[in-house]
């Protein structure tokens, strides 16, 4: 299938003023400032594939806001190349963005004063959505977002959980093909955190409404993503899928035991163990040294086994290692 | 296309205008105290003229008119291009609020016209009025046809003449972050200046605000036409109908250097 999202070697350059230090330094800014170039986004490339959710991740300052705006015409590149559904973002700005939906957790693209309803309905205006298909989608939207308690409320009004559910709702009104979520669950609690990732699954497997995803909350990513894009420093340092990344930089899996007789020495080689406590112990190992199946048959060969349970790498650790330890920088 | 710019316009504009009177006590306490502020100053310094009986030759009623005018004038500006008002303008840039109007499909000038809409500056709209009325009643004038046809205009011009400046000190702070000083002199400072008879300046100033930027021809000029005053500058005759030529002329530099800065804004202007 033809690729809904194309960008190629994609970089943004910011030259920035910067300030020097004291009187001097301040007057000699005035005469010749000193330039400072910055490279936000440096040659980043991928495609995607209509239907796909991706998350793109990286640390604070890595890049990301930057290709946001770029991917949503807001800022014009130094260089590269953006297509998306034929349409470069930056160059028919009115048209382009009718044929995207995005969402800022931070903000809010509803009006503040107005009632929620009265927000939708501008927002139909807008965007010229027919009315019959305008009714459809709200009819919808209420009903799986649970809008009617407060589609009444004014905006500024509504707890930040509600209002995100109004925003993913008006920016799906008019049928989005792509649809852009920057911090979907910033600051919700558990249960609306819950509602809003069964809603973006939701949208992306029964609207087939292709997404990018940023997020610093790797829950987000564990449950809704298949492929992750990850960049730092501006450059991109992994695009597959999760699995993948398990697998490269995953650490290590651990494996828990409940033995049916106290014995005073379970090591084992092949594997670290970590505790030892009563019938219970946990031990740590490398995938690409030894399967868990082969160190299972190896304990079991030697004690009494009541009860075990294999644990992946935790998405987080495996984040945290490679925005930490740089293991995607040469 | 230009209608449905104008529906979008009012549709905002509409917003705007019934989020204001949601409360309405408030609303009317808010004009009230615009407009007497204002009011207050143009009787202390009609108590000021009193004792030195004018001000370059120009007698109170015929201040009133020069006065009221810009202030009618000012104040609609100030209602109209509220969205442009480079102090906001530069939050609105700050907070992300742009970004979140470029990411809908909708005209942006329109968009930002239609993102404030004061309606307290009704305050000093009734100030103007009231002041003007004042100098009716003080130094009448007399309404031949082609000075009530011109009225308006002169009104109008003054409107886009200080618009533009709105626009363009919004423009500018896509560079300066931080909303500049030097535009308020110009806007508020200009409006305060145009409020007396020109002539009471130095040369030089008078100078800048003729030549460099154009203050002198959208109240004082045409104050002279409407009070039947000599020039004493001897511009050519026609100099008091060039006010809609400098409103005009203002507004559309503002709204290219506007297009200019917004595209810089979006990282091609450098």
């Amino acid at each position: 299938m033809n690729a809904i999202i194309k960008v190629e070697h994609l970089s943004k350059t910011f030259e920035i003023t910067q300030s020097q230090k004291g009187w001097s330094g301040a007057l000699r800014g005035l005469i010749k400032p000193l330039k400072k170039k910055i490279a936000a986004v440096k040659e980043v490339s991928f495609e995607l594939k209509p239907g796909e959710l991706v998350g793109y991740l990286g640390p604070n300052g890595a890049g990301k806001s930057t290709s946001l705006k770029m991917l949503t015409g807001l800022l014009v590149p130094t260089s590269g190349v953006v297509q998306v559904n034929g349409l470069v973002p930056w160059r028919d700005r009115t048209k382009y963005v009718a044929s995207i939906g995005a969402v800022f957790g931070q903000r809010t693209t509803l009006w503040w004063d107005l009632p929620v309803q009265e927000s939708f309905d501008l927002i139909q205006y807008m965007y010229r959505i027919p009315d019959k298909r305008y009714r459809h989608n709200m009819d919808l939207f209420r009903d799986i977002l649970g809008l009617d308690p407060f589609i009444n409320t004014p905006v500024r009004s509504l707890s930040l959980g509600q209002r995100m559910r109004a925003d993913l709702c008006a920016a799906l009104l008019h049928d989005p093909k792509l649809l852009f979520l920057d911090e979907p669950t910033i600051g919700l609690d558990v249960v609306a955190k819950d509602k809003i990732r069964q809603f973006i699954k939701h949208v992306n497997e029964e609207r087939k409404t292709t997404i990018i995803l940023t997020t610093h909350d790797l829950q987000d990513v564990e449950k809704l993503c298949e492929r992750v894009i990850i960049i730092d420093h501006g450059q991109l340092l992994f695009d597959g899928t999760l699995e993948a990344l398990n697998n490269r930089f995953g650490g290590q899996r651990t494996l828990q035991v409940d033995f049916a007789e106290t014995y005073p020495d379970v090591s084992i080689e092949g594997a670290g163990l970590i505790s030892h406590e009563g019938l219970q112990a946990t031990y740590q190992f490398d995938r690409d040294i030894l399967s868990a199946s082969d160190l299972i048959s190896r304990l079991s060969n030697r004690y009494k086994i009541s009860d075990l349970s294999v644990r992946e790498p935790a998405i987080e650790d495996t984040i945290r290692r490679i925005y930490v330890d740089k293991l995607l920088e040469n | 296309m230009l209608r449905r710019l104008f529906t979008t316009y009012l549709k905002f504009i509409q917003i705007q205008i019934l989020s204001q009177i949601q409360y309405p006590f408030s609303f009317l306490f808010d004009v009230f105290t615009n407009g007497i502020s204002l009011l207050i100053f143009f009787l202390s310094l009609s108590l000021v003229l009193q004792r030195f009986d004018n001000v370059g030759g120009w007698r109170l009623g015929e201040i009133a008119f020069l006065w009221g005018t810009a202030e009618i004038a000012f104040g609609l500006m100030d209602m109209i291009f509220s969205g442009f008002d480079p102090d906001s303008f530069s939050v609105m840039v700050r907070q992300g609020t742009l970004d979140q109007m470029l990411l809908r499909p909708a005209n942006i000038t329109i968009q930002i016209f239609g993102s404030r809409f004061i309606l307290r500056r009704l305050g000093r709209i009734a100030e103007g009025l009231i002041i003007f009325t004042i100098s009716q009643v003080l130094s009448p004038i007399v309404w031949t046809l082609p000075r009530l046809l011109f009225y308006p205009v002169v009104i109008f011009s003054q409107i886009l003449f200080f618009g533009g400046l709105f626009i363009a000190g919004s423009t500018i702070t896509f560079w300066t972050i931080e909303r500049i000083e030097a535009v308020n002199i110009l806007t508020y400072g200009g409006n305060e200046m145009i409020s007396y008879p020109m002539h009471i300046y130095p040369d030089w100033l008078i100078k800048f605000f003729t030549y460099l930027i154009p203050l002198i021809f959208i109240n004082y000029y045409p104050a002279l036409f409407f009070l039947g005053k000599p020039d004493p500058f001897g511009m050519p005759a026609f100099a008091p109908f060039l006010a809609p030529l400098a409103g005009l002329g203002v507004f559309l530099a503002s709204l290219w250097f506007w297009k200019f800065g917004l595209r810089y804004y979006q990282g091609t202007g450098s």
